[in-house]
């Protein structure tokens, strides 16, 4: 049974990784991101004043990391508002529905293939605090929980941009709904800053994703975080199988 | 039910219905799909027929109603059923990036997760479908034919019982259309097949039972040859005369079964229509009153009620359950 289930999701995955790295939109898409995160790096190394391993730390990664997170924002959605829009507009949602896979293996593939991609994204700008490691910077323990921050983040994006992929076959409707809906988490956030009442304040800020984030840029991991992404995760692939199951009735 | 006669029946809609918020797309809509046969599903646009094919295969699930493939409730085992339909939907469900064989193959594989399909047989339909000279081209660099023929050819990946076609031939120029109907004609050996179509000269060439819905509701059901001849088996003879006497009509009236007479001039000749009833031949008796009678008859012939016709008295009043008369 789980044999069948991994055969099914790993034959997905890799159609749909080979028709990523064929297109030169996953390229264009690194590019960028490789650009906008090295413009970033740069900018906060010349302004950080003393080169020291607790200032790079302090002003260079932990911001850094905090704007990677703002143009992943941009990436994520962008890399899945096709994943099941796409398949919908083309009609051969309808061959995967006649086929023997079923909707989570549907779901987990492309969320893979998806997840994947930033991963090689991100693994671009890992070359950012290698350039560190050369000048003497041994704060790995940050970098790791940093990027594995992002992975997670990525992760929650990822699982929002499929459900957003999933209400419509029109690209443009799924991205703009998928940014808003990670807008929505963000300002979640601000208004936790607003609000007099504590017990109101520790909820929205635990829903948001920014606060779990930023315990992993600091690296101050805990493991409510962990649960928190994974959750995230599952509820919006849960939300997923439902929209699709909606559509065939 | 006999059981042998539930398997003679390939597919069967009993009393299927689709509710849609407003809409009723399908009412109390029943027919059955002998096994072996080339089975015609016609309709104007909007008439349920796509909604109907969706149902069969478990695409939707009917409002109210069954669906049997083989006798096997499609609700209770929709695996079961689904292994043994192959699907063309209305919208070729074809990823253009890929190479033909390669998508072929992919189809292949997701469709093979829980049976065992033969390895070759992605190969075995390329060879069927004419698609061997292609294979290693991308899909979206196709013609529409070619295309058309990679869509038909993933619905018969596995081999399956029953190939349901939803328009096969829609928007393809007449060359296509031919090969694409000759494909179709060679599959009928081996598949039972569901064709929805809108040129109707197709259902006349390889189709031999037929299925009209309008609205929502069949109109008219059964093998072609019973539904051109009508419930009542009435039949239409034309004849061609070169000198028609009136003082004939009431000997015509009198020896043969006639409905109706319409008489014609056209030029020097006049054209009499025989509308009659009964399946016998009626065209010797006729022959010989308008020879005796020195009409010099030029010309006899039966006229089939054809399915062009059939279908526009079908679909142009408001529907009525059962035959169309």
């Amino acid at each position: 049974m789980i044999k069948t289930w991994l055969k099914g999701t790993s034959l997905l995955y890799k159609k749909e990784i080979k028709d990523s790295f064929l297109s030169p939109f996953v390229y264009i898409l690194s590019g960028l991101f490789i650009a906008l995160g090295g413009w970033v790096f740069f900018s906060l190394l010349v302004s950080a004043k003393n080169a020291t391993e607790a200032t790079l730390t302090a002003s260079v990664l932990i911001p850094s990391f905090s704007l990677y997170r703002f143009i992943l924002m941009i990436i994520c959605p962008l890399l899945t508002m096709r994943l099941l829009s796409e398949e919908k507009k083309n009609h051969t949602i309808e061959l995967l529905y006649l086929s023997d896979l079923n909707n989570s293996q549907i779901i987990f593939s492309k969320f893979l293939s998806s997840l994947t991609i930033v991963v090689f994204m991100l693994g671009l700008t890992t070359l950012f605090p290698a350039i560190l490691g050369f000048s003497g910077y041994s704060d790995w323990g940050v970098v790791l929980s940093g990027y594995g921050g992002l992975v997670l983040l990525c992760m929650a994006y990822i699982s929002i941009g499929l459900f957003a992929s999933s209400l419509s076959s029109n690209y443009v409707i799924c991205l703009v709904l998928a940014i808003f809906m990670m807008l929505g988490l963000w300002f979640l956030v601000l208004s936790a800053g607003n609000t007099d009442n504590y017990l109101v304040g520790l909820i929205l800020r635990y829903f948001s994703e920014t606060y779990h984030f930023e315990s992993f840029a600091r690296g101050t991991v805990r493991s409510f975080n962990f649960v928190y992404f994974f959750s995230f995760v599952t509820f919006f692939m849960f939300l997923t199988g439902k929209s699709l199951n909606s559509r065939r009735w | 039910m006999d059981g042998g006669h539930a398997l003679d029946k390939a597919i069967e809609l009993i009393n299927v219905s689709k509710l849609y918020p407003g809409v009723s797309a399908l009412t109390d809509v029943t027919f059955s799909v002998k096994k072996g046969s080339v089975h015609g599903f016609l309709g104007p646009n909007g008439a349920g027929k796509s909604t109907t094919m969706n149902i069969i295969t478990g695409l939707i699930p009917p409002t109210g109603g069954t669906v049997k493939v083989f006798g096997e409730d499609v609700q209770a085992n929709p695996e079961s059923a689904r292994r043994k339909i192959g699907f063309l939907p209305e919208h070729a469900p074809l990823y253009e990036n890929m190479k033909v064989s390669e998508y072929l193959k992919f189809v292949q594989s997701i469709n093979s997760l829980r049976s065992t399909v033969n390895s070759d047989d992605y190969l075995e339909t390329l060879e069927l479908c004419g698609l061997t000279e292609v294979s290693h081209r991308l899909i979206k660099n196709l013609s529409k034919g070619f295309r058309q023929r990679v869509a038909i050819a993933q619905a018969l990946i596995g081999r399956p019982e029953i190939v349901i076609l939803d328009e096969p031939t829609v928007g393809l120029d007449p060359k296509a259309i031919v090969e694409i109907r000759e494909l179709i004609y060679s599959l009928r050996e081996k598949h039972t097949i569901l064709l929805s179509t809108h040129i109707l000269h197709e259902v006349n060439l390889i189709c031999d039972h037929i299925t009209i819905i309008n609205k929502g509701i069949i109109t008219s059901t059964g093998p072609i040859h019973e539904i051109q001849g009508g419930e009542e088996g009435t039949q239409i003879i034309l004849a061609e005369v070169l000198n028609w006497k009136d003082e004939l009509r009431p000997v015509l009236f009198r020896d043969l079964p006639l409905e109706d007479l319409l008489v014609e001039k056209s030029g020097s000749d006049t054209r009499l229509t025989f509308k009659l009833k009964g399946k016998d031949d009626y065209r010797g008796w006729i022959s010989d009153i308008l020879v005796k009678n020195q009409c010099s008859l030029l010309q006899l012939s039966k006229q089939t009620v054809d399915v062009e016709n059939l279908f526009k008295s079908a679909t142009a009043e408001k529907p009525t359950k059962g035959r169309v008369q």
